[in-house]
């Protein structure tokens, strides 16, 4: 899992490393069992170390202490953004794109249909690539075959990201 | 009018469609704004019920509008009377629709002339203009059939050659298609991208990303506005090798 | 129970759904049955009066008179002839002038007793019989004279008070008449410039007083007959009978008597059957259409049902509840509304028939009126539900509600003329049953018109020329009158239900054809015209169906052709003129409405 995913989950409000957890958990359902914890912990270890987070001292006193909230540091709620407002392709990890939709939504980092909105335009621009190369190909070529591939897949991301907008859409109505 | 070298074709001001009143108030159009250039491609991509089909119905001069105005070459379309519209339809507006509406007792050649006759072609003009069309969307052999005996794939280019039978500024096509398998598809593609070659000004509403693809720029809509506009020219920079991860 | 409310349900939902299809249903049954209704009404009018007074009366099989007192002998031996079962009079019979508040007529004066008589012991319809002082006229006398129970008449210069009105099976009823008295009668109208003898009794009326009043007026009045009323062991045989007895007897047959009585009511019966004939064919045309678009349109839906899981026994019988609904309001308004228009019809001559009563309905009528209205709804049901059941569920579905015809030669035609015309041809080519639907509609009824024309002249020219009274012209006039105002009204019923089912079987290529650039004008145009060239095709078509028409009612009344005035030629000019106006009039709302239909809707509901 990359560093960004677990920077942006700290973006809504500090945390202890148990709460980041379980929010991942929340996020990703079933899929998330497979989450190991220690390497969130190594993750934020790294991001300490790299100045993106820091650990912040709970105001209420000392029976709290062996657990450390982590916070962002202005360089890591940079390092958000950019993540946020970045388009991935052509590998497209499906889920950290949905973490990015729901820690962009939790954190009011964007709003989700904005992200979603620029993923499509991005995969659009390379399915009209990717089409007009299959159309000047000739039909039975092997080169057309493989066109006919990225274009479907394209066209399947395009119709999940149907599906993310509709769903993001309904929360916010809905909320 | 201005003076800018390239007026828009077609131009949207603020365009509104209400449909019901009070509680059951739809906006099914609310706010658009719109300019389409000659000889562009543009594709309007909603989910189904986004008045993505009324915007075009109001574009054509098919629908009124509760408010806004709609400009056709320089010149107010929103206020014509039915008449003037129905006129305007025969010259500078086509549709193409999703299920073809076609005339199923006419055959290809008859139902492509029709336009041409409605707008007071002398029969032989029609007629000629018709088989040539056809001939040009590759359906030369099929100009005697009905409707009933072709694919849909070329059905829908019957459809297409009626549309451009009168050579309008601009062609409308609703979902052109939303009834099509994908070899199909692809067929209609070929075709939509033919007539942006050959400058014809072209508006498709679809849900269909691959047919959207094919425009220069997209508009998506979401509850009768339109969001975000795209251009699509450029994507990859002609490097279809990262299409699969062989460049990075 | 369940099954049966969801049978009802879904009927009702479906009925509710398509309000127009299922009121214009509604008004071709009903004009259907209204029809049926009158006829059959009218013809029991017809034909039983003479009937039922007959048994009421206990008439005569045989009335037979001598002109001469010295000949009374003969009757009275008559009346012991072999053959003769019973017997009543002889009664005296005298000529006389009757005056009652200024009108006056000829009479034929007939002597009764106040105990009734064992054969035609005439039926009392109001008032009383016979008693010193006191005269009974014959209802239709009656009637025509205006004279009620109770008002003051003179008869041969003496006053009496009218008693009663009465109806006998032993004459007919006026104005017709059989004669009785020594002078002599003459019914019908007098042509003109001819004097009759002086004492020639003209279209006399038929009263009764007592015998020995009788015998005192012929004392100042004149001579004497003698009427015997017999009734024989075989009522069927009386021709055998007045071949044996016949010599200075004077014989009338029952049968004679019932020919005469229904003389006038059978020509009109003929008309009204004509007319029946006529409206039935108007009926039909326009259920074909209506009932037509729905069948198509209901193997869909069929299929729909069917896909759902609904059984082939589940569809049919919600068809058939859907269509026995619409029947039976239809039948019941019928039957009602022809039941009040059958006595505007018979009201003058029911007492020219000789009935007391108005006509009314029997069972029979009811039975049969239902009975047809329900045969609708079965066929109706019937050939869907069997096309349903045995065609997929899939190609029902996918069938169009009802796909179009191609007819070439036209479409190639259209192309050669302005817009208007083109759509019309092609909406003419889509669908050319129901044009040839149209044009027979307009030529029966034109036909219709054409007959009523010629009638209306030949009667118009009667009083001149003896075959019918002027009240028999009045009569007759009425009927034709009540037939061409249903005839008309069904007519434009008709125009109306088909310019609106093309409308709404045109309603998808109308938008499309809209949406490629016709104008509302030219589509309402069209829709109009496409109604307005068949109807003038029915109407030069009808004028020699209504020659031929009027040619088969001469032949069946017997009539003389060859007086008959056919109508002129700027008459039929105008009829034809009349009729495509008229058309176009009706046909104008409907088509404005289907040219003027948002395109978008239309567009969007139906696929191709």
């Amino acid at each position: 899992m990359r560093q960004e995913v677990v920077l942006a989950m700290l973006a809504k409000e500090p945390s202890h490393g148990y709460q980041l957890r379980a929010r991942l958990r929340e996020a990703l359902g079933p899929l998330g069992d497979a989450m190991n914890a220690g390497h969130i912990y190594v993750t934020l270890t790294r991001l300490e170390k790299a100045g993106l987070v820091a650990v912040e001292v709970p105001a209420d006193g000392a029976d709290r202490s062996d657990r450390k909230a982590y916070g962002l540091t202005p360089d890591g709620q940079q390092r958000v953004a950019e993540w946020i407002a970045e388009v991935s392709w052509p590998k497209p990890d499906l889920a950290e794109f949905h973490l990015k939709l729901v820690a962009a939504a939790s954190a009011g980092l964007a709003d989700p249909l904005t992200v979603v909105d620029t993923q499509r335009r991005e995969l659009l621009r390379r399915l009209r690539d990717a089409q007009r190369a299959a159309m000047a190909e000739s039909a039975r070529s092997n080169a057309a075959l493989l066109l006919e591939g990225i274009v479907l897949r394209l066209q399947a991301d395009l119709r999940w990201l149907e599906a993310c907008e509709q769903n993001w859409t309904h929360r916010r109505s809905g909320s | 009018m201005s003076e800018t070298a390239d007026p828009p074709v077609l131009h949207a001001r603020a365009l509104r469609k209400e449909y019901g009143k009070g509680e059951g108030l739809v906006r099914a159009v609310d706010g658009v704004d719109l300019d389409i250039r000659a000889g562009e491609t543009v594709a309007i991509m909603g989910p189904s019920g986004c008045g993505k089909s009324t915007l075009l119905h109001l574009l054509g001069g098919l629908d009124r509008p509760s408010g806004g105005e709609v400009l056709l070459n320089g010149r107010r379309i929103d206020n014509l009377s039915e008449k003037a519209l129905a006129r305007m339809r025969r010259t500078d507006v086509s549709y193409v629709f999703q299920s073809f509406h076609l005339m199923e007792e006419l055959t290809a050649v008859e139902n492509v002339e029709l336009s041409a006759l409605l707008a007071g072609c002398s029969p032989r003009t029609a007629r000629r203009r018709a088989e040539e069309l056809l001939d040009q969307l590759g359906l030369a052999g099929r100009s005697k059939f009905l409707p009933s005996a072709l694919s849909g794939g070329q059905r829908q280019r019957v459809a297409v050659a009626r549309a451009l039978s009168n050579e309008p500024l601009v062609v409308l096509a609703d979902e052109p298609t939303g009834n099509l398998d994908s070899a199909a598809t692809l067929d209609v593609l070929q075709l939509f991208d033919e007539l942006h070659e050959y400058g014809q000004t072209l508006v498709i509403v679809t849900h269909d990303a691959r047919i959207a693809a094919t425009a220069d720029r997209m508009f998506s809509m979401r509850d009768g506005v339109l969001i975000d506009e795209t251009r699509l020219t450029g994507g990859t920079n002609g490097k279809l090798g990262a299409l699969v991860g062989l460049e990075d | 129970m369940g099954r049966i409310l969801l049978v009802v349900r879904l009927a009702l939902r479906d009925l509710r759904q398509r309000r127009t299809e299922a009121a214009l249903l509604m008004i071709a049954i009903l004009a259907a049955t209204t029809t049926l209704t009158l006829g059959l009404v009218l013809r029991e009018a017809a034909s039983d009066p003479y009937e039922s007074t007959r048994a009421a009366t206990n008439g005569p099989d045989v009335v037979a008179h001598v002109a001469r007192p010295t000949d009374l002998a003969l009757l009275e031996e008559l009346a012991t002839a072999s053959g003769v079962t019973a017997h009543s009079g002889p009664y005296p019979v005298i000529a006389g002038r009757l005056q009652a508040a200024g009108r006056t007529s000829d009479v034929q004066v007939e002597g009764r007793d106040a105990t009734i008589a064992a054969v035609d012991q005439p039926e009392v319809t109001q008032g009383s019989w016979v008693s010193g002082g006191q005269v009974v006229l014959e209802a239709a006398f009656a009637d025509a004279l205006d004279v009620n129970v109770g008002d003051p008449v003179t008869l041969g210069g003496k006053s009496f008070t009218v008693a009663g009105v009465a109806v006998t099976a032993a004459m007919p009823p006026h104005p017709a008449a059989s004669c009785i008295v020594t002078t002599g009668c003459v019914n019908g109208a007098i042509p003109q410039g001819r004097n009759l003898p002086a004492r020639l009794l003209h279209n006399p009326g038929l009263v009764w007083l007592t015998q020995a009043e009788v015998r005192s007026l012929a004392l100042t009045q004149g001579p004497m007959s003698y009427v015997t009323n017999l009734k024989l062991a075989d009522p069927g045989d009386t021709q055998a009978f007045v071949a044996a007895n016949s010599g200075a007897l004077i014989m009338q047959t029952w049968q004679d008597i019932l020919a005469e009585a229904t003389d006038l009511a059978k020509d009109s019966q003929i008309l009204l059957l004509i007319g029946a004939w006529l409206l039935g064919l108007l009926a039909i045309a326009s259920l074909s259409v209506l009932v037509g678009g729905r069948m198509a349109d209901q193997t869909r839906r069929v299929g729909l049902l069917k896909a759902v899981g609904g059984t082939p026994g589940l569809v049919a019988a919600v068809l058939l509840a859907e269509y026995l609904l619409v029947a039976l309001i239809a039948a019941a308004a019928g039957l009602v509304i022809g039941a009040l228009t059958a006595p505007l019809l018979t009201e003058s001559s029911a007492g020219l028939v000789g009935s007391a009563g108005t006509p009314s309905l029997t069972w029979s009528t009811i039975g049969l009126v239902t009975a047809v209205a329900l045969g609708v709804a079965v066929v109706a049901t019937a050939v869907p539900a069997v096309r349903g059941a045995r065609s997929s569920t899939v190609s029902a579905l996918a069938n169009a509600a009802r796909p179009p015809r191609r007819t070439g030669w036209l479409i190639a035609v259209s192309t050669r003329l302005p817009v208007p015309l083109l759509l019309t041809l092609r909406l003419t080519a889509r669908q050319p049953r129901r044009v040839v639907l149209g044009v027979v509609s307009i030529g029966v009824t034109v036909s219709g018109i054409y007959v009523l024309l010629a009638l209306n002249t030949f009667l118009g020219d009667q009083p001149g020329t003896g075959a019918y009274s002027e009240a028999q012209v009045i009569v007759l006039r009425h009927v034709l009158g009540v037939w061409m105002g249903v005839l008309l009204a069904l007519a434009a019923v008709n125009a109306i239900v088909i310019t609106w089912a093309t409308v709404l079987d045109n309603r998808h290529s109308s938008a499309l054809t809209r949406a490629l650039g016709a104008t509302p004008g030219e589509m309402s145009t069209a829709l109009a015209v496409a109604q307005v060239l068949p109807a003038f095709a029915g109407a030069v078509l009808g004028l020699p169906g209504g020659f031929a028409l009027f040619a088969a009612i001469n032949a069946i009344t017997g009539g003389d052709g060859d007086r008959a005035v056919l109508p002129s030629l700027w008459q039929l000019l105008t009829l034809v003129v009349g009729t495509v106006f008229a058309v176009a009039v009706l046909t104008t709302v409907p088509a404005c409405i289907g040219g003027r239909r948002p395109v978008t809707e239309t567009l969007q509901a139906e696929p191709a």
